[in-house]
């Protein structure tokens, strides 16, 4: 039996070396290329007819489209309307990258804490830049709450600073581990199956189906989470908001 | 059945965590620093296209398929609104037309029914004049025929009482006297 953290290994299909720079082609990076072909299908080959009507596509793109779009006026406002690609992009990038990698023999770039880390610390210095440039050093009194006693700040200040700069391994890990259990899991009961054989092969197998639904809504779900934190922490950097 | 559920649980998180300690101990793929880069850079890669494609193609086209679809719905609907309102103006001259043409023949109506109203009752006073002026010229005649009447009477008697006197008295009667006598006591009679 394979080990189950095998489907998380990164295979170099290609090489490349840009000076000392490991640049080669892997499966990580082809899925992650399906997710952004299959991500153009739906929101451009699908939006190309403009339809008054729309088709199921097209349907479909917008719904996408209006949802991140609601998401973004709702919790960040209309300051908010300059960043909507940005989250757009982040939520869709997400959601291909995770729903593909339920396709049996896929890779799951999602799974690795290294792209979400990477796209978590972009968020993050993104906002806080976003922060200081529009507050300059008053974006810093976001880490102090108002009407609290003297005595308490001592207490709170460093509880705020921390909860702030926890932000991108919180955002990171969470997506990643979901993916990582998830799959960990489909594999271990897939194990299971194949252990169990004919007889009582069936019961993990039922599991397996029903885990599979699960990690379809968690697939949404995480993306979903990921795009609603970004909003907020924008929110938080562009309004102060506590 | 809950019991084989539970087993099975059981069995799968021994395994499982297993197989985590297992693939712990052979390190996890997410934890090989010789992946990183090349993850790095296509991640990199994978997104900048993603964004491009996203904020100049899928986001602008988008946008505008739902403001073209939200100006067509509100064309429409005022399109809608209009057409209702000039429905309901239309209705409303009509109506008012209509009660314009009522209030008209009722009009019409009243006054020729006044006229009509007016000239029977001329004509109804002037037969009624004419049949008061025969009714009158008849009493007129009624009266003259009675006094006719009257005055023969008055003459009969005399001639009676003088010849019921001229019967009783054997001679003929003062004319005059009688007369006069008779006109007095038909008079007191009458």
């Amino acid at each position: 039996m394979h080990s189950p953290m095998e489907q998380f290994e990164i295979k170099r299909l290609l090489n490349f070396h840009i000076g000392s720079l490991d640049a080669s082609f892997t499966n990580s990076a082809l899925w992650m290329m399906i997710a952004v072909a299959l991500a153009t299908v739906v929101f451009v080959f699908g939006m190309s007819r403009k339809a008054m009507v729309p088709g199921r596509l097209q349907a479909t793109a917008e719904l996408g489209y209006e949802f991140i779009a609601g998401m973004v006026r709702d919790n960040v406002g209309n300051a908010g309307k300059k960043y909507f690609p940005f989250i757009f992009t982040l939520f869709i990038f997400i959601l291909f990258c995770n729903l593909l990698g339920l396709v049996p023999y896929a890779f799951t770039p999602t799974s690795h804490i290294v792209v979400t880390f990477a796209m978590a610390a972009t968020v993050f210095i993104g906002v806080t830049i976003i922060g200081f440039v529009r507050h300059g050093a008053h974006f810093l009194s976001f880490f102090v709450p108002k009407g609290v006693p003297f005595v308490l700040l001592l207490l709170l200040v460093p509880i705020e600073v921390i909860s702030y700069f926890v932000r991108p391994f919180s955002l990171s890990i969470r997506l990643f581990a979901n993916m990582l259990a998830g799959h960990t899991m489909l594999k271990v009961f897939g194990g299971f199956v194949v252990m169990l054989g004919l007889y009582a092969g069936w019961a993990p197998l039922a599991f397996i189906v029903a885990f599979t639904g699960l990690e379809l809504l968690i697939a949404f779900l995480q993306a979903y989470v990921f795009a609603i934190l970004t909003c907020l922490y924008l929110n938080d950097a562009i309004h102060l908001s506590h | 059945m809950k019991k084989s559920v539970y087993s099975v649980l059981t069995a799968a998180l021994v395994v499982g965590a297993s197989g985590v300690a297992q693939a712990a101990e052979g390190g996890m793929p997410q934890l090989n620093f010789h992946d990183f880069a090349p993850q790095l850079v296509w991640l990199l890669i994978a997104f900048v296209v993603l964004y491009l494609i996203m904020s100049q193609l899928a986001v602008p086209a988008i946008a505008d398929t739902l403001e073209k679809r939200q100006a067509k719905i509100q064309g429409d609907l005022d399109a809608a609104e209009k057409a209702s309102e000039d429905t309901r103006a239309a209705v409303e001259a009509y109506q008012k037309r209509l009660s314009d043409a009522r209030e008209e023949a009722r009009r019409l109506t009243r006054e020729r029914s006044e006229a009509d109203a007016s000239a029977a009752a001329a004509k109804l006073a002037e037969v009624g004049a004419k049949v008061t002026a025969q009714v009158e010229a008849a009493e007129k005649r009624i009266a003259g025929q009675r006094t006719q009447v009257m005055e023969g009477i008055e003459d009969m008697a005399h001639d009676v009482a003088a010849d019921i006197y001229a019967k009783l008295a054997g001679n003929a009667a003062d004319k005059g006297a009688l007369g006069a006598k008779v006109s007095a006591a038909a008079k007191g009679s009458v």
